[in-house]
């Protein structure tokens, strides 16, 4: 218990030291948000099209969510490595010293890890919420045109949810931001469908 | 052993003075910690530790400045013995003269 709490109190300062706490904020709604939206143009685009099969749809989701995910965590991971290395370095000449024994060194280390699996994880998060009615459609818990309007609900739900988060973030109008990522995604399907309809 | 250190040291901005303080003063033998910032560049601070306990480990002292980022630039005051003696002012002090 103690060593838990004294790995927990080092995560911490790591995470004080490189003042990571927004940037991963950052990364997970812009990701998240991403998740989102991608598995919202997938949907709408087999619903345009009548994909009456859920595992064509949870294939193709689950598929978008690997690349996503994958995409994020190493993205993520180079980007942040590069830049902390940077950082490091330019305090290395500033203070005339060798810093890879402090734990300016470890942190960095850390917070390029945390920050590819905040950036790997939330559009998988975000995504698999929009595959849940499919997957259970694969079960037979639900009928197929059923598992589309719970999937619009819930990925609209999740757009509003991150818009509540941002506002909160932000200190100012929850509901407005809520309401602006919900027009987000309510406009990409109402795009998605005109097309289809052309 | 050493009762009170005071040490001049250059810093990154992160750790901030108040995780330096923190960790200084977890240290065995370390009954109290002050930790004042006298001068802020671009990327680093200069501090000045007060460090005060009844066996202070310079050498522990040392290696948690190090592992914090931190380099000691001199060491500008040591008290040790059985009591802290004061700085007492002289004839030849400057300071005295005036």
């Amino acid at each position: 218990m103690k060593r838990v709490r004294a790995l927990f109190r080092r995560i911490k300062l790591y995470i004080q030291i490189t003042q990571m706490k927004p940037i991963a904020r950052r990364y997970f709604i812009k990701n998240g948000f991403d998740g989102s939206m991608t598995l919202l143009g997938i949907i709408v685009g087999s619903w345009v099209v009548g994909v009456t099969k859920p595992e064509i749809i949870v294939t193709a989701g689950l598929g978008a969510c690997l690349a996503m995910g994958l995409s994020g965590l190493f993205g993520a991971y180079m980007t942040e490595r590069a830049e902390r290395t940077r950082h490091l370095k330019t305090l290395e000449a500033t203070m005339l010293t060798d810093l890879s024994s402090s734990v300016l060194s470890d942190a960095s280390d850390f917070v390029s890890v945390y920050a590819a699996f905040v950036d790997g994880a939330s559009p998988i998060l975000t995504a698999v919420i929009s595959l849940i009615p499919f997957i259970l459609t694969l079960t037979g818990t639900f009928v197929i045109w059923d598992a589309y309007i719970v999937s619009f609900i819930l990925t609209l739900g999740t757009l509003f949810c991150l818009g509540l988060y941002l506002g909160r973030i932000a200190k100012e109008n929850m509901l407005l931001y809520g309401g602006i990522t919900l027009a987000v995604g309510v406009l990409t399907v109402v795009i998605a469908l005109l097309l289809g309809a052309i | 052993m050493i009762k009170r250190l005071v040490l001049d040291v250059l810093k990154p901005h992160n750790p901030s003075v108040v995780e330096l303080s923190e960790s200084l003063s977890h240290l065995e033998g370390v009954e109290g910690v002050n930790v004042i910032i006298y001068e802020i560049d671009q990327q680093v601070e200069n501090v000045k530790i007060i460090i005060a306990g009844s066996h202070i480990d310079f050498e522990s002292i040392k290696k948690k400045l190090t592992e914090m980022g931190a380099t000691i630039h001199s060491v500008d005051e040591v008290a040790a013995g059985k009591r802290i003696v004061e700085e007492v002012r002289t004839p030849q002090d400057k300071s005295a003269r005036m």
